[in-house]
This record gives C-alpha cells, structure tokens and sequence, in this order.
C-alpha cells in the first residue's frame, strides 16, 4: 500500500507543481496574485471537454485551443492588473477575485453546472508492477509535469531571456536600472504562465471533476505551493507540489475522501502562521 | 494610497452630515421609503422577499465592512455567515430552542470562530491576511460537511423553523408567517446595525482603527493596541456575521454547506463594500440595495445561469474607476 | 535622578550586529543629542526603546520598570514618546485629530471628553506652530509641517521622555531657530529629550550631552564640545572609515 501512495502522491504532486507553476511566475515577475489561476485552470479544461466531447477532437489535439483561450483571457487579466495602484498584491488578490466570479459565472452559462470528467479510455487502464499498480493517467501526468518543468527549467536557467525573468523576480527595480524591460517581462510572464494554465487544464480534467466553482480548489493549491515555496526557485515548487500531494494522499487514506479539501487550506494558514511576513520574508527592518 | 489620503475620514464625515441637511434628511426619505415599502408594492409576494434579502445582505455587508475599517480584507467571511446559520438551525432543531434564543447563540458560536481566525490570521497584513481568510472558510466548511452526526452533512438541513411569533400582551405577532413581518423584522435588525456601525465609527475605536488603517506604525506609537482593535473589529464583524446567517437560515428554512459556506457568501459581502465605499458607513448598504435588487430583478430573468457575473464585473469596475465606491467617490465630490 | 537606563543593548538583524552592547543612561529633565554618521545605528537605538524592535539581548529600563519586552503601545503609555525620521501622519484624518489620537489614546487615564481634548490638541498646535492648518488633511502638509505634527502627537501622550528622530534634518537656519526654541519651549513642560541629529546642527545647540555611535558601537558621551573634539568622532565624520551601506 506505502508504494502506492508514493506513486499516486509522486504523480498528483507533480501535476499541483504544474498547477501551481503560472500563478508562482505571474507572481514573482508582477507581484500579482491571480485569485482567477483556479477558474482559468478549469475553464480550459471545459475548452478541452468541449471539443473532446462535442466535436471528437482528439484529446491531444485540444491542448493548443486551451492555451489559446487562456493566453487571451491572460493577456486581458495584464491589461487589468496593469491599471491597479498600490498596494498591488492586495488590489491584485481583489481584482481578481472578482474576475474569478465573472469566469464561474460565464462557465455557468456557457457549459451548465453539471459535473463533468474527461475520460480517456487509454488512460483508465494501467499495468502491475511487483506489488503496485500504475495507471496510465498517473503516468501521463507524471511524465508531463516532468517534461513541462524540464524545458520551462531549461528557459529559466539556460536562456538570456530566462536570466532576465529571474533577475526581474529578485528585484525588480535593479533589473529595470540594468535595462531590462521590466514591463515586457511581465506580459511574457503572463504568456507562459497561460500556456502552463492551457496545458494543465485538459489534464484537470481527466482526474477533477469540471464544474464552474470548482477552480478555487485549484486556486488554493497554487496559493499553497507558491506560498510554501517562495519566489524564483523551481526547485521549491516541485517540492511543495510532491509534500501536498503526500499530505492529501496521505489524508485520503487514513481519513477519507471528504477530507482532502481542507488540507491544502491548513497547509496554507500553518505556512502563513510561521512565515507572517509572507514570501518575501521581510523580517524586523 | 492618493486617493486615500483625499478620502474624507469618518468623523469629518459625521460633521458633515451634521452640517448639512440634505444628508439627513435623504437619510429620513431612504428610512421612509423603506418603512412603507410593503404598502407601496402592496405586499407583493416576491418583491418583498426580494428586499428582505437585500436587507439582510445590507446588513451583512456592514457586518463585513466593521472588519473593513481595520484596513483588512477578509475573503472569507462565508465561515462566520456558515458557522451561524448552522449554529442557529441545529439548535432549534436539535434542542428545540426558540430562535429568539439560537440566533444570538449563533453570533457567539461565530465569534468564537472569529477568534481562531483572529489567532491565526492577526498577525498578518494586507494581502496575506486575505489569502489566510480565504483558506480559513474550507476548515469550518470540510468540518460541518464531515460531521455526519451532528450536521447531516452534504444533505443540509431541512426544516428548520421559520422566524418565530410572539405575545405581548395579547397582542400576536407571527413573524414567520408573512413575508411583511418577516421583512420588518429584518428591516429592524438592519436599522440596529447601521446605528451601531455609525456609533463605533465616531467612537474612540472608530478614531483608533482609522490611525491603524492610515499608519500603523504612527499608530501603535501613539498609544493604540493595535491587535487588540484589530481583533475587536474581526469579533464584532464575525458577530453581526454569525447573526445574518442565522436570519438566512430560518429566512430559507433549508440550508447546505455549499449555499452557506460557499464562495457566494464571501464575495458578496465584500463586492458591496467596496463597491459602496468601505471607508463610509452607508456605502455598503447603499451598495446591497440597489446590486441585489438589480440582480434579481434584471439579470436574473435575463441569464438565469450565470447572473451573478455581475457581481464580479461591478468588482472590476470598482477596482479600476471608483477605489473609494461610488458613495465615498459621491462625497469627495460634494 | 535616571530616567532611561540602556544596559548592554545588543541587536542583530540576520547576523549583522546594528548595535552592540550599548550602556547609557539619560537623567530626568536632560537633553541629550545621538550623533553619528548614516547606519551608525541611532535609528535602531530609537526602534528599541519604542518597543517597535526587540533587542538580542540587555535590558531596557524606564523609570527603573523593565520595558525590554513591552509592546509599542505600552511603552507609550508609560510615558515614552517618538517622532519618525520620515513623519507618519494619519493621512485621511485633520491635523487636529491627528492631535487628538494621542491625547485619547496615549496614557491609560486620558479618557477625557472631546471639547477638552479639543482645546488641548489646539494649544499643541499652537505650540509647534501650525494651528492654521489644525482643519486641513494631514496628507497634504508640507513636509516641515508634517514634522511638526509629529511632534505635536507625539507631546500629546504626555510623555516623560521624547525621542526626537532628524527633526531639523535638511532645515535651512530659520527654521533651525525656530526648532532650538520649540526643543527649549518643550523641555519647559518638563519633557526629557533624546534627539537624533546627523547633520549636527541642531544637538550641538540644545543638548547637554551627546551620544556619539559608529557602526553600532558607543564611541563617545559627555558634553558637546569634549564629544566633538573626540579623535574617534571626527573620524567616524570625516569618513577616513568605510561607511558602511546601511541606513
């Protein structure tokens, strides 16, 4: 049973990090906190449902339009967070939260409140191992989290363009004095972080139920990791994406299902509880 | 933080509310109005119904904004709405207590949820006190979904008894019978509220959180205990909360973890005080009554699903154009 | 009699020593000057004693009541006032709530009615000159202003000890003048002073004593003109150290 959950927490943890990954990067190149991530997550899982399911879309092949729907709402959300005055990260967190509610209710209409699941047939399957079973969704997610935080590591770390990103996510001030063009840094930040919404999304939605109000857990488990990990290190945020799906698998096993919501959110007040100063961690001075 | 410093405070705006009559007397016309409304629509069913929840989220908004003029923002004040409508609810139900008891019972069961929240929250500002609220509402939610027991759960809670009668002298009232009644009595609760919040707001612990939301630092130099007011306000908030979702629940009858403790609750409070004003004391009510009823009233019929995108979009409107609401952005023009 | 006493005042921010081990004492009724150059630690020194900061270690004693770990409020109330070094007025009050905020707020007893309040918060007004602004928005003082309202709450806690930060720092030699004889008009309400003065050039006309820092260290105290001619202090102002990076 242990190898099990290791598995299944390895690759749920994982898919979190993926989730998380555009809310951290929004955040650490504007300071924005996008309260929206959860809704964007799941509308472009219902992007993907939709054409999956009404017009046979191949499931690959429903990737592309997802990222184009959340790359415009994205773009959109920069323009808005763009006109906000101080101080940011508050305005930002409600801002957002009310463009949350402007997406929930257009899922409303647009898709009912009926709960739907992406299921792929191949994926439902899964092989023995000596003692543990795998299935292919596991592997699916597992192995396109890996992909996805291998090449966006290698855009961070081994581009010109990345060592820009980074140098804006420590300090933006010194990174615009040593010409770097701070705004574009952020509409690039946007755009990645809606491709890595538009990739999660149809994802979401082989293993989450899709229904408008279900992007806040979404949400919270971006918050959670971001929070958990701090700005600028991908390494942080793989490994808080890997400790909340430990701690929801491990909370699913010996407490059951019912209680898995809450864990991302006592997760969230105990960080918040030890680390009051927030990310940044500004202590005395 | 400009227009801040070109808002008018609190007391300077009871002096010129004092000053000038035309507040006063808009403020009288605005009571009337509201008095006589059951005769004007001639106790139409659904019109009044209608603005007695309009009443209610008033009041609710008011209770949010109490939080508000600490300077911090709460995303999460479905937990004490929750928290007080399933306190009220079960102990009528369970006990077989009057709600004339359960619902002040409900408000001290949400203050002292208030305090956990406090404990845990109170040392944290701005944005992060936010993001810990909106974390805080999944705890008392999962626990009332999960406590079979005691609450039901995901099923919620069926009939609950409505807002009771009473005798005095003879004289009979029965306040779950009619929505007029119903509607007063709400009317009432709203009219209480409001003169409390206008009492705190030119108090001394008006003055002490206006210096806390301005400068904290200058502040707690002066004197102020700052956590200490800042608690009081998160108590008496998650007070007044408590006791709207107490009246929500035997206003409904039915209630379920998701319709009390859900997104809506949080949001809704919030959305009308900033849209309002959160640094004036009618502005958030002003909000509530005239955001409800046009939900209802217009986009209800018209979109049935997804309605209350308007909520979210007036949020963004507020956000952008109007940070002080349209009823502090009224005053500074004036 | 002494009515501030600093006993082996250390603090450390991340491993960087601000102060180290600082004893001082000022007497009841003194005024006394902390110089320095920038980062020399006199704004840390003011943050301790206001209870803003917890040292690393010592003890700080008021009136002979240990106030190391009481909060910023409490101080306040036991009678130990501050300015900032940038003024921090309540923006969206009037200057003359502003006033009245410490006199409410400031001692324990101070419940006092607001026509009495009133008329106080006035006469501090007037007394660091700005009573034909006490209608006007705090937010849009000038600067000079600004920091005479600061003085002017900070005297309505009544406080026995006032910690004074840059009060004249950039103040052309009027206004100089008119500091050096608002300082004198408040010692005579019995205020002890504790004032931080980089550029000099008010300490050297009001103290009795200085206290010189550099690079978190007590160099030299005593009397104005023995402190300036201390062979440390010159150095530590003529820069012939590194200036460390730090405010």
């Amino acid at each position: 049973m242990w190898s099990m959950i290791f598995v299944s927490s390895l690759s749920l943890g994982s898919f979190y990090t993926l989730v998380a990954l555009g809310f951290a990067l929004i955040f650490g190149v504007t300071r924005n906190f996008n309260l929206a991530h959860g809704e964007l997550v799941v509308l472009a899982g219902y992007v993907s449902y939709w054409l999956w399911k009404m017009w046979a879309f191949p499931f690959i092949l429903t990737f592309p339009a997802a990222v184009l729907v959340s790359l415009v709402i994205c773009l959109g959300l920069e323009r808005l967070f763009a006109r906000l005055h101080e101080p940011l990260a508050l305005n930002s967190i409600v801002l957002s939260f009310g463009v949350a509610v402007v997406i929930q209710n257009s899922m409303l209409f647009l898709f009912s409140g009926n709960y739907r699941l992406i299921r792929i047939p191949v994926l439902s399957r899964g092989f023995h191992l000596p003692g543990l079973y795998i299935s292919y969704t596991q592997i699916t997610l597992l192995g396109s989290s890996l992909i996805i935080l291998f090449l966006l590591y290698m855009l961070m770390y081994r581009t010109y363009l990345g060592k820009a990103m980074r140098a804006t996510i420590q300090d933006k001030d010194a990174a615009a004095m040593a010409g770097i063009n701070v705004s574009a840094m952020g509409t690039l930040a946007f755009c990645i972080g809606a491709l890595l919404i538009g990739l999660a999304g149809p994802l979401y939605g082989c293993i989450h139920y899709l229904y408008p109000s279900s992007g806040q857990e979404a949400t919270l488990v971006a918050v959670t990791i971001t929070i958990f990990a701090g700005v600028g290190r991908l390494s942080g945020i793989i490994l808080a994406g890997w400790i909340l799906g430990l701690a929801e698998s491990f909370t699913v096993v010996f407490f059951g299902v019912s209680w898995r919501e809450m864990v991302s959110a006592v997760l969230l007040l105990a960080l918040l509880y030890f680390r009051p100063h927030g990310i940044l961690g500004h202590g005395e001075r | 933080m400009e227009n801040d410093k070109k808002t008018m405070n609190f007391l300077t705006a009871k002096n010129r509310l004092n000053k000038s009559k035309t507040h006063w007397i808009g403020l009288f016309l605005g009571f009337m109005l509201f008095f006589a409304l059951p005769l004007l629509v001639q106790s139409n069913h659904y019109i009044l119904q209608v603005f007695t929840h309009a009443l209610l989220l008033a009041a609710l908004a008011l209770a949010w904004d109490l939080l508000g003029a600490s300077g911090s923002i709460s995303l999460g004040h479905a937990a004490f709405f929750g928290a007080g409508a399933y306190a009220s609810a079960l102990l009528g139900l369970d006990l077989g207590l009057s709600p004339w008891a359960t619902i002040p019972l409900a408000g001290l069961i949400a203050t002292g949820l208030g305090l956990i929240m406090g404990l845990i929250c109170l040392r944290l500002r701005g944005a992060y006190f936010a993001l810990a609220t909106l974390a805080f509402v999944e705890i008392p939610w999962v626990i009332t979904d999960n406590w079979d027991s005691l609450t039901r759960g995901s099923l919620g809670l069926v009939g609950i008894s409505g807002l009771p009668s009473i005798r005095i002298h003879g004289f009979h009232v029965d306040f779950g019978s009619s929505i007029v009644v119903s509607y007063y009595l709400i009317f009432a609760y709203f009219m209480i509220l409001l003169g409390l919040v206008a009492f705190v707001h030119q108090s001394n612990i008006g003055l002490a959180l206006q210096a806390i939301r301005e400068e904290e630092i200058a502040a707690e130099a002066v004197g102020i205990h700052v956590n200490g007011y800042r608690l009081l306000s998160l108590l008496m908030s998650a007070f007044f909360t408590g006791v709207c979702g107490a009246c929500y629940a035997h206003l409904v009858r039915y209630i379920e973890p998701g319709l009390v403790y859900g997104l809506h609750f949080s949001a809704v409070p919030m959305i009308f005080a900033i849209c309002g004003g959160r640094l004036t004391i009618l502005g958030p009510a002003v909000a509530a009554m005239v955001l409800y009823p046009m939900d209802q009233f217009v986009f209800h019929p018209l979109l049935p699903a997804g309605h209350e995108f308007l909520y979210g979009a007036v949020l963004i409107l507020a956000m952008l154009f109007m940070p002080n609401g349209f009823w502090g952005r009224l005053r500074n023009a004036s | 009699m002494i009515l501030l006493r600093l006993k082996s005042l250390n603090k450390t921010f991340n491993h960087f020593c601000a102060l180290t081990d600082i004893d001082f004492s000022v007497g009841e009724g003194e005024i006394v000057g902390l110089v320095g150059p920038n980062g020399a630690g006199k704004t840390t020194l003011f943050n301790l004693i206001s209870g803003r900061y917890k040292p690393s270690s010592g003890n700080i004693l008021f009136k002979d009541i240990d106030i190391t770990h009481l909060k910023p409020h409490a101080i306040c109330r036991l009678g130990i006032s501050r300015t900032f070094q940038s003024s921090r007025p309540f923006p969206g009050m009037s200057v003359l709530q502003n006033v009245m905020v410490g006199h409410v707020f400031g001692k324990r007893s101070s419940l006092h009615s607001r026509p009495e309040n009133k008329q106080a918060a006035k006469e501090l007004l007037d007394i660091v000159g700005i009573a034909h602004k006490a209608d006007a928005p705090a937010g849009r003082l000038t600067l000079s202003e600004q920091r005479r309202l600061d003085l002017a709450r900070a005297l309505a806690t009544r406080p026995k000890l006032l910690l004074l930060d840059e009060v004249a720092a950039g103040f052309s030699p009027v206004l100089v003048k008119q500091a050096v004889e608002l300082i004198n008009r408040v010692r005579k309400r019995g205020v002890t002073l504790l004032i931080i003065d980089h550029f000099l050039n008010l300490s050297l006309k009001v103290s009795d004593r200085l206290l010189a820092l550099d690079h978190g260290e007590k160099i030299a105290e005593g009397p104005p003109h023995v402190v300036m001619r201390n062979p440390e202090v010159l150095r530590a102002y003529l820069g012939l150290r590194h200036e460390s990076e730090r405010d």
